[in-house]
């Protein structure tokens, strides 16, 4: 895995995940973060820190990105969502436009 | 609906279920009369491949499903929220123990219009939304004068709709006297409305449209609405109470764009005070006591462009004065002793008619004459009238048609060939016992068609071959009694098909079923009196979005459907036997 081809996502608590480009990219905001033009100290650095995003939440949230493109590439499983992180993951995916 | 009776009266646009997932719909029991409309309702589609479902929504469907599990939400953004609250209310899971957990979270728009057992329980949580509170629809509810009390401090509240809802009366009224923000207020169907409980509307200024349908007591309460001069549109169809005093406050009404006041009392005389309305583009006055004389005022509206005047008494007498009426684009003469007379006199009104409607009237081949050429012309009622094969000659050239009743005519299917050059029709009534095959043989080129009722034509098996042309038909009605099994299975490839009616096709078996159990786009499907059985039930398990279904006269019990719902159907909301 080329190091331009992934990027790193940083929970509140400072949980590191590496994962694809094109999975994160999921999201519309981090799309957005790290395709638009200007100098976003994200695009640069290729890392994106969420201080409102626990890592439990962060996790869940990458487990989504590759669940969606296993989707649209055709493997329509179901994705599994905990009762008890519903709420916060919510949160989460409003803000990640995801 | 049982009988084989199909004659179907045309319906107000304003009339079809417009709402995702419409409840209202299976309340009117019938679906035959929006088959016969425009418009479809929108129905929210099960994902179809490849649409994949967003975190947000899977989070949503998930509260959905355990919902008991959430004790409040107002930690969630009101955007959210009010997605949960909507998911809830449409899959019918919403309670008013559930609904607890909404209390305070800021939602903007409640609409529980029809919805299940809300009453004053439900007030509190539902006034909890305090100021940001916008818009709640409380039809067909048991909410009291007590209930609506706790609506007093939504401040904010622009639109309010108190259909159906039998336990409001003047009181209640009195408790929204203060929401001066309202813009829309609903009180369909209210039978304690005094024209005294009105007065409490003189104080609601911001008023754009009020609908008073079906209240028999307001009779000389308009008085009070005179000063609401931003309304723009008023409905009081139906207050047979109404009569031509009341049209007399109507007249400082200057914003008002549509009026409605059919099957009411109002004569030529009350039509007078409508002079001043220089903005009225919609004038319903279906079943009014009104004649040709009316016309002279009508003419002192510029921007009338809808006029109904259905079921009036309007004859040949007075009818050249429709010339003065140059705006308009939809007319309504249906059930009016009228002749061909009438239409040549329409003829200066013809050059920018839209919609026609002639339904029953007297009408025959000679007066079509007057409609030739008109291409603006979009849709052409002419039901139940002497209209026949030479009348539909001089139709031939209207090429912008997109919507033509000829059931009930005595049209046969050799005229049915001046038909086919009118490409761009969508919706085609051809309900009469003299059409067969080799009248639908002539329509191949109509292959735009959406809607086609051939209820009591005589189509056999043969005549189903040239169905498979019309790919986009979402309705069809065949219900002579000539299909068998192997007709039907020409009707598999009609994949858009929405609206399905084979009833009365006595031979049909369960075979059938089998046949058009891909047409998984169904909504409503009727195969009454046809020879279908309970095992035939298991063809329809991948008709997921079906909401209504027919099979009366068949050997079907209302168990064995019940059981298909729970396990097969979910959206299934309206069958028979019931």
């Amino acid at each position: 895995m080329r190091k331009e081809d992934t990027v790193k996502l940083i929970s509140a608590e400072g949980f590191e995940f590496v994962v694809d480009k094109e999975a994160a990219m999921v999201s519309q905001t981090i799309h957005n973060m790290l395709t638009s033009p200007g100098s976003f100290a994200e695009r640069q650095h290729g890392e994106v820190t969420f201080p409102e995003i626990s890592t439990t939440i962060l996790e869940k949230i990458c487990q989504y990105f590759y669940w969606h493109l296993q989707f649209a590439s055709g493997k329509e499983t179901e994705f599994p969502i905990e009762p008890e992180l519903t709420l916060e993951l919510m949160m989460a995916a409003n803000y990640l436009h995801t | 609906m049982g009988g084989a009776c199909s004659r179907k009266p045309e319906r107000d646009y304003e009339d079809s279920p417009c709402r995702g997932l419409s409840r209202r719909f299976c309340k009117s029991g019938s679906l035959k009369w929006w088959t016969s409309s425009f418009a479809y309702p929108s129905v929210d589609f099960h994902l179809r491949k490849g649409d994949c479902p967003s975190l947000l929504e899977l989070c949503i469907k998930k509260i959905n499903e355990d919902i008991d599990r959430y004790n409040t939400f107002s930690m969630l953004p009101r955007d959210i929220s009010q997605q949960i609250f909507n998911k809830l209310v449409c899959s019918q899971r919403l309670t008013s123990v559930s609904l607890e957990a909404f209390r305070d979270c800021a939602l903007q728009d409640l609409d529980l219009g029809e919805y299940a057992g809300v009453n004053d329980s439900w007030m509190d949580v539902i006034s909890s939304q305090g100021s940001s509170l916008l818009s709640v629809d409380l039809s067909g509810s048991e909410v009291t004068d007590f209930g609506l009390s706790y609506l007093k401090y939504c401040e904010n509240l622009l639109s309010l709709n108190l259909n159906y809802c039998d336990q409001i009366s003047d009181h209640g009224l009195e408790c929204i006297s203060g929401l001066s923000n309202l813009t829309s207020l609903s009180l369909r169907r209210n039978d304690s409305i005094s024209a005294q409980g009105m007065s409490i509307l003189s104080g609601l200024v911001n008023l754009v449209k009020l609908d008073l349908e079906r209240c028999p007591g307001i009779h000389g309460g308009l008085v009070h609405i005179q000063g609401l001069t931003k309304l723009q549109s008023l409905n009081i169809k139906w207050c047979n109470c109404i009569t031509d005093s009341d049209m007399k406050p109507l007249s400082e009404l200057v914003c008002l764009e549509s009026l409605e006041i059919s099957c009411s009392k109002v004569t030529n005389f009350g039509i007078s005070f409508l002079k001043g309305l220089q903005k009225l583009s919609l004038l319903n006055l279906e079943g009014c006591l009104v004649t040709a004389a009316c016309l002279d005022s009508l003419a002192d509206l510029p921007l009338l462009s809808n006029l109904n005047l259905n079921r009036c008494n309007i004859t040949d007498d007075g009818c050249e004065k429709f010339s003065r009426l140059e705006n308009l684009k939809v007319l309504n003469l249906g059930f009016n002793d009228i002749t061909d007379a009438c239409l040549a006199h329409l003829k200066a009104v013809l050059t920018k008619l839209e919609s026609l409607n002639l339904d029953s009237c007297r009408i025959g081949d000679e007066g079509l004459i007057n409609l030739a050429g008109h291409r603006q012309l979009k849709c052409l009622v002419l039901s139940d009238t002497e209209v026949g094969d030479t009348g539909l000659h001089h139709l031939s050239g209207l090429s912008g048609l997109e919507k033509i009743n000829l059931s009930f005519t005595v049209v046969s299917d050799s005229g049915l060939r001046k038909l086919c050059g009118l490409t761009s029709l969508k919706s085609l009534n051809l309900d009469a016992h003299q059409i067969t095959d080799a009248g639908l043989a002539a329509l191949t080129s109509l292959t735009g068609l959406t809607d086609l009722d051939l209820f009591g034509a005589r189509i056999t098996d043969y005549g189903t071959n040239y169905l498979r042309k019309f790919k986009n038909l979402r309705s069809l009605e065949i219900c002579g009694g000539g299909l068998t099994d192997a007709g039907v299975k020409n009707i598999r490839a009609l994949s858009c098909l929405m609206c399905l009616n084979l009833s009365q096709n006595c031979n049909l078996t369960d075979k059938s079923l089998e046949s058009i159990s891909g047409l998984t786009r169904l909504i409503s499907l009727n195969v009454s009196n046809s020879r279908i059985t309970n095992s035939g039930l298991q063809h329809l398990r991948t008709l997921k979005n079906l909401r209504s279904l027919t099979l009366e006269s068949c050997k079907v019990t209302a168990y064995d459907i019940k059981k298909l719902r729970s396990t097969h159907l979910p959206n299934l909301v309206s069958f028979r036997p019931e």
